[in-house]
């Protein structure tokens, strides 16, 4: 009973999102890091930014790493979300960084990382994160920074590490990661999600000629939660998630 | 006593953030929707959020024009229109779901006019089970009531489900007795 009680007692990050924190029995845990990984266009990016933007809005400061999109054209698609005001970045709580950028400055120009370059990013990215005091981190997305490091030795331990200095530092992460529909694992090299505290599923179900949008949490170190899957709207009030209905044995409930 | 001041009263005499199955003929139809959102909602102050799966909401808001209620604080969440394929011009207070049986999306829907204009007290009126019948089956039906009353219960939001009296089973009775708190006929035309 101990070991419980103490798992419930780690302290929350509340992604503000209503029905995920309800999922999570009060919000992720504190410092853990989370693989957001589904298929194209399920709403992972939206999803993150969330997290960040209520993060800014109640004094945790967020930092986003843009990998794949520009982040200035990142902002521009942003969904006009009602408790999102572009001051929040002019005001310094919420940052955006585009990592081509961040390579090119630590003279990361290789296709191919190795261990030192590892080394050398992690520290890189530890460092902004200390700077401007984040507490909510986002990469989207670390497939593509996983493209670079190629052997799966070296993705371990890029995201062991990252994820324990952020960790240290009482930064939450969320991580993206791209998958293909049909794929039976959550991440492209099969090891993120094994490292990862979390892993935060997003996809498409279809049901008698419905498609939906749904979500799951596959799994969050450090507290209970529900593993059943959620339907999933993304709305100007942000993420709204209602669960799955199963109406008992209807066919081609996936 | 109009059937319009009955249906109001009756709800009146409620405690906050019920949730009814109101059992009702067709000829007593407009008399009723007169009674909860032009006498009930606006005695208290409320905004309704009213789901149809029977009739397309232009109709609805076109009677509503001949009864002279006013619309400026009722909301539409629209599931039969784009089946029948009769959305041609949106409305904008309505909200449209592709068809009735994405119980989940029709969800969604209301739950986002809640939150759209959070701490205002609502009422969200269902119409009407029978329909939702005719497109899903008992349980998953069941379970989308369950959850629905539940989480509007949670939000302080009234909620009325309307069953046509002529369609209304045994299996409905049973569910609606099940989820909603009170159950309500009226008397006369
Ligand atoms: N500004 C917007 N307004 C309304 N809906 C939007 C907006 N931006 C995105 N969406 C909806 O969200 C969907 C997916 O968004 P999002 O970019 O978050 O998904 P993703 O999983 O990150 O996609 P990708 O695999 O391309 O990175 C879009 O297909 C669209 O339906
Ligand atoms: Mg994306």
């Amino acid at each position: 009973m101990l070991g419980r009680d103490a798992r419930d007692r780690r302290e929350r990050c509340k992604t503000g999102i209503e029905g995920l924190d309800n999922i999570l029995n009060g919000g992720v845990p504190r410092g853990n890091t989370v693989l957001v990984t589904g298929s194209v266009g399920t709403g992972k990016t939206s999803l993150c930014l969330e997290f960040l933007v209520h993060g800014s809005n109640s004094n945790e400061p967020g930092l986003y790493v843009s990998v794949t999109e520009p982040c200035d054209k990142l902002l521009k698609n942003i969904i006009p979300y009602d408790f999102f005001d572009e001051s929040l970045i002019t005001d310094g709580k919420l940052h955006f960084i585009d990592l081509p950028i961040v390579y090119e400055r630590l003279g990361l120009e290789k296709a191919e990382f190795d261990f030192e370059e590892v080394a050398i990013l992690i520290s890189a990215i530890a460092s902004i994160v200390h700077e401007l005091g984040i507490k909510r981190l986002v990469i989207d997305s670390i497939t593509s920074v996983c493209y670079r490091l190629k052997s799966q030795e070296n993705i371990r331990d890029f995201i062991l590490k990252l994820g324990s200095v952020l960790s240290e530092m009482g930064c939450t992460s969320f991580l993206v990661s791209e998958i293909s529909p049909a794929e039976e694992r959550y991440s492209l090299y099969g090891v993120e999600e094994a490292i990862a505290d979390g892993v935060i599923v997003t996809g498409n179900l279809e049901r008698r000629g419905d498609l939906l949008r749904t979500l799951q949490v596959v799994k969050m170190r450090g507290t209970m939660h529900s593993r059943a899957k959620y339907v999933l709207d993304l709305t100007t009030v942000g993420v709204l998630l209602v669960p799955l209905l199963k109406g008992g044995s209807v066919a081609g409930g996936g | 006593m109009t059937t319009a001041t009955q249906i109001a009263e009756k709800l009146d005499a409620l405690p906050e953030s019920s949730a009814v199955a109101l059992k009702i003929r067709g000829e007593q139809y407009f008399d009723v929707i007169r009674g909860i959102l032009d006498i009930f909602a606006k005695k208290k102050e409320m905004d309704s959020i009213y789901v149809t799966a029977t009739i397309p909401c232009q109709s609805i808001m076109n009677a509503l024009q001949v009864l002279e209620i006013d619309t400026e604080r009722i909301w539409f969440v629209d599931c039969i229109s784009q089946i029948m394929m009769s959305v041609g011009e949106k409305h904008p207070h309505a909200i449209y779901v592709e068809s009735p049986t994405m119980l989940e999306n029709l969800m969604l829907k209301v739950e986002y006019l809640i939150r759209r204009a959070e701490g205002k007290k609502k009422l969200v009126i269902l119409d009407n089970i029978n329909s939702l019948a005719i497109h899903n089956n008992i349980k998953i039906l069941s379970e989308f009531l369950h959850i629905l009353v539940n989480n509007l219960r949670s939000k302080n939001t009234y909620t009325i489900i309307f069953s046509m009296e002529e369609y209304e089973t045994d299996e409905m009775t049973n569910m609606l007795n099940l989820v909603c708190d009170e159950s309500m006929t009226l008397e006369g035309g």
